[in-house]
């Protein structure tokens, strides 16, 4: 166990660097430069060239990785030219914001489409049951940043029942939390319908059947559980799909986290708040996938090192 | 077996069921607080990233408002006047040396004393920060502190602007301005203090004692909303109770609604095409007029921003010093193409426009509607809708046909725009004509303002009838206010003034 969870480990560090280097590497490909962005329109050629020198823009841009890898390792990224001060600071200083949003997205997400998985799967092919798969087909489909769009002009504008924008009330939660949940409700939804329906045709539901046991215990004591194993593993990753769908969920309804701050940042070039956010939920996103598989051993006893 | 079994799924269960009451339990916190003050909810369409008043973004518009509302200035503006505001009086004693007298009762927020050595200071920490501000005092050599309410600035050149760019230079606390944090949550001697600042999400203020009349508002929350579906939304639902600037195609949305009015003012910005007067076929003052001929400026003015904009006389808003009106070019296809076929392309040409989308409103629109003109007199333009970095690379580096973007007089004086972008030595659009240069250093030395007026209205005919541009439509600033916000005073720079708003209930 300790060999496998250092091996994980190790190879985590390998996808974090991956990371640090593409994230890196594609902002300073794409054209443009914080230092023209600093001086705006009015720059002349010499300010501009004095103060790429000054930013260390100049140097080659082996040399820049190398010392950004040091100074990563250190967990410094260095001024936010944007915000004035530390990089990294001012992401972890929007990292609740972000993870309250992403944490009630999956309250949600659990509460309701767990129960209305199981119940599509006992009554399927009824009206429940379609309506679970036209949900999660829409819920997929369409873009959130049209369906935050949308919930806003009907509960805010129309009706005026719910705040469109973050006040700092946890009201006005519901519809970026809303927003975030739709697409993966209806998958959970559909995930465990699947699961149940698959599990309902296996043995030992035959065998509980035939020692006479209720229907409802077969359901609620023996496939339940077996339905919760995969649910649970996937939710981990959910989580991590959160936080990377909430950049855009967060700039419609003005919610104060990660993503807004991101798009600023990689609009305006500040290449320490870009890399440092980025990085940020890399790491997460890698914690997470760790963490799930670890749990795996736990959930499911036929799960043995040999056979992952 | 059976036991194990029960117990592992109950722990499952149950650590969901925690899981679940953590995220419950972890809220956004704040909200309730000061409910019996009086307290604003005011948007501004930007945000407000840093309240560093000398920093990179010194001459952003969201920066000098947070600046106008924290810190204060020597001098300041009212209308087209220049008012004392630290400063009580200045002279030129000779032509490159002004002497400020100070107020004496002037304090920081922290309740220590303005002095000339905190403007010093300042004065100093703007110059050599080497940012967009810097530009406008480098000619300044020496700044002493004579006693604490004397001030003399020395220059190497003479710079009759002095007093209209004071107005942008914000006075920090000489002995803490440079500690870290500082501008986390600075220490201003303006009319509010900052209770809490997050950059780009929300600016929160209290009233603070302050010389020249204190808010009479309790407390101000400056919440950025980047959405403008949802900042529209915010103001109808009573969330934010002042929203500025209402982009022109929104207005339809505010107008007539209960409760919502709306307050304008012409502002400081405007829309220009430039031509890459260093580039063929521009470099013949007969095309760029014939461009200019070939687009119907008041019908797309007109229909694109309606209420939100207005046509251009001169190539600066008719709201800044220094603007004299122009004669405006008629719309007249054939005659453009007649002048085309004079200056040898009679058979149009092909050419670029450049821009970026944020740039301002409907600039998808204008730039449209621009090229649409071009072709029907024979011009193709190639539409090159930019992102902002890539834009301004090619901006600075002269690698554009043609450029559309929104300037911002942002001292409300000519000499910021047409003294730094027409000199041939600031080379921005390949222009270059020695008379207009002449004209334009005689404009930036001399502090005599009629004079001044008189230089810049011959600036305005040159720069218009060379046609180094095409000047379509200066913004209207609209502010859609709740009926509830009283004594309010639109501000043409987008930044206003709030001591005198207040809140009916």
């Amino acid at each position: 166990m300790i060999i496998y969870l250092a091996r994980r480990l190790w190879q985590s560090v390998f996808l974090i660097f991956g990371a640090i280097t593409i994230v890196f590497l594609v902002l300073r490909v794409i054209p443009g430069d914080p230092a023209t962005l600093i001086l705006g329109s009015q720059a002349t050629p010499a300010e501009l060239a004095a103060l790429r020198e000054e930013m260390g823009l100049t140097d080659p841009l082996f040399e820049q990785y190398v010392r950004h890898l040091a100074e990563v390792a250190r967990l410094d990224f260095g001024e936010s030219w944007r915000l004035g001060g530390d990089a990294f600071a001012s992401v972890v200083d929007r990292l609740p914001a972000t993870l309250t949003l992403a944490g009630y997205a999956l309250a949600l997400t659990l509460l309701i489409g767990f129960p209305l998985g199981l119940h599509a799967a006992r009554h399927t092919g009824r009206a429940v049951d379609r309506v679970v798969s036209y949900l999660s087909l829409t819920g997929q489909a369409l873009p959130s940043f049209w369906v935050g769009i949308m919930l806003v002009l009907i509960f805010a504008r129309m009706l005026g029942v719910l705040p469109g924008t973050a006040d700092g009330t946890p009201v006005s939660l519901i519809l970026p939390a809303f927003t975030l949940a739709l697409p993966f409700l209806g998958w959970l939804a559909r995930l465990v319908r699947n699961g149940t329906l698959e599990e309902l045709g296996k043995d030992y539901v035959r065998t509980a059947r035939a020692k006479g046991l209720s229907e409802r215990i077969v359901f609620n004591v023996h496939v339940l559980r077996n339905t919760l194993t995969p649910v649970v593993t996937v939710l981990g990753l959910v989580l991590g799909n959160f936080i990377a769908d909430a950049v855009i969920i967060e700039q419609v309804f003005a919610w104060p986290g990660i993503g807004s701050l991101l798009i600023d940042s990689i609009v305006n070039r500040d290449y320490a708040v870009a890399e440092a956010a980025i990085v940020l939920i890399a790491v997460f996103y890698i914690g997470l996938n760790l963490l799930v598989d670890v749990a795996y051993f736990y959930l499911d006893p036929r799960i043995t090192l040999e056979t992952v | 077996m059976t036991t194990t079994y029960n117990r592992r799924g109950f722990l499952k269960i149950s650590s969901i069921g925690l899981a679940g009451a953590y995220l419950a339990a972890c809220s956004v916190g704040g909200g309730d607080q000061g409910a019996a003050e009086q307290a604003l909810r005011a948007a501004f369409s930007q945000p407000i990233n840093d309240l560093d008043p000398h920093g990179p973004s010194s001459v952003d518009e969201s920066t000098l408002l947070a600046g106008r509302l924290i810190y204060d200035t020597l001098i300041r503006r009212d209308g087209d006047k220049l008012e004392p505001s630290i400063a009580t009086s200045w002279e030129q004693t000779d032509p490159n040396t002004w002497v400020f007298r100070l107020r004496d009762d002037v304090t920081f927020h922290d309740g220590s004393p303005l002095t000339a050595r905190d403007v010093k200071a300042s004065l100093e920490r703007v110059r050599d920060a080497g940012t967009a501000q810097s530009a406008l005092w480098t000619s300044v050599t020496e700044v002493t502190a004579e006693d604490d309410h004397t001030l003399r600035v020395v220059t190497d050149e003479p710079l009759g602007t002095m007093p209209v760019n004071l107005t942008l230079m914000f006075v920090l606390p000489a002995d803490k301005m440079d500690n870290d944090g500082f501008f986390g949550k600075p220490i201003g001697s303006g009319p509010f203090r900052v209770e809490r600042f997050t950059p780009s999400d929300v600016l929160e203020l209290s009233a603070a004692e302050y010389w020249n009349g204190a808010p009479k508002l309790a407390r101000a929350s400056l919440p950025y909303i980047p959405e403008v579906s949802s900042q529209i939304t915010a103001l109808r639902t009573g969330e934010l109770s002042m929203l500025w600037p209402v982009p022109p195609d929104q207005l339809n949305q505010l107008k007539g609604v209960d409760g919502i009015r709306m307050e304008t003012v012409p502002s400081y910005a405007y829309y220009f095409t430039w031509f890459n007067c260093g580039r063929e076929p521009f470099t013949d003052p007969r095309v760029r007029r014939a461009m200019w001929k070939a687009v119907d400026i008041a019908s797309i003015v007109e229909n694109l921003f309606g209420d939100g904009a207005e046509r251009m006389t001169a190539p600066i808003p008719s709201t800044v010093f220094g603007h004299a009106p122009q004669q405006p070019y008629p719309y007249d296809p054939d005659g453009a193409k007649n002048d085309l076929a004079e200056a040898g392309l009679g058979d149009g040409f092909t050419t670029s426009l450049m821009w970026f989308s944020d740039t301002g409103p409907l600039a998808d629109g204008l730039a449209q509607a621009m090229i649409s003109g071009w072709a029907e007199v024979g011009i193709t333009v190639e539409p090159q809708n930019l992102e902002k970095a890539e834009w301004l690379r090619r901006l600075n580096a002269k690698e554009f046909d043609m450029d559309l973007q929104i300037n911002t007089v942002t001292t409300g004086d000519a000499d910021f725009t047409l003294g730094r972008l027409y000199d041939s030595e600031a080379d921005r659009m390949g222009y270059r004509n020695p008379d207009l240069d002449e004209i334009l250093r005689e404009a930036h030395r001399d502090s005599d303002q009629r004079r001044r007026a008189e230089l810049y209205s011959q600036a305005c005919t040159i720069v218009w009838e060379d046609a180094v541009g095409i000047f379509p439509a200066a913004l209207i600033s609209t502010y859609g206010l709740r009926s509830s916000v009283r004594g309010f005073e639109p501000a043409p720079s987008n930044q206003p003034d709030l001591r005198g708003v207040t809140l009916a209930t």
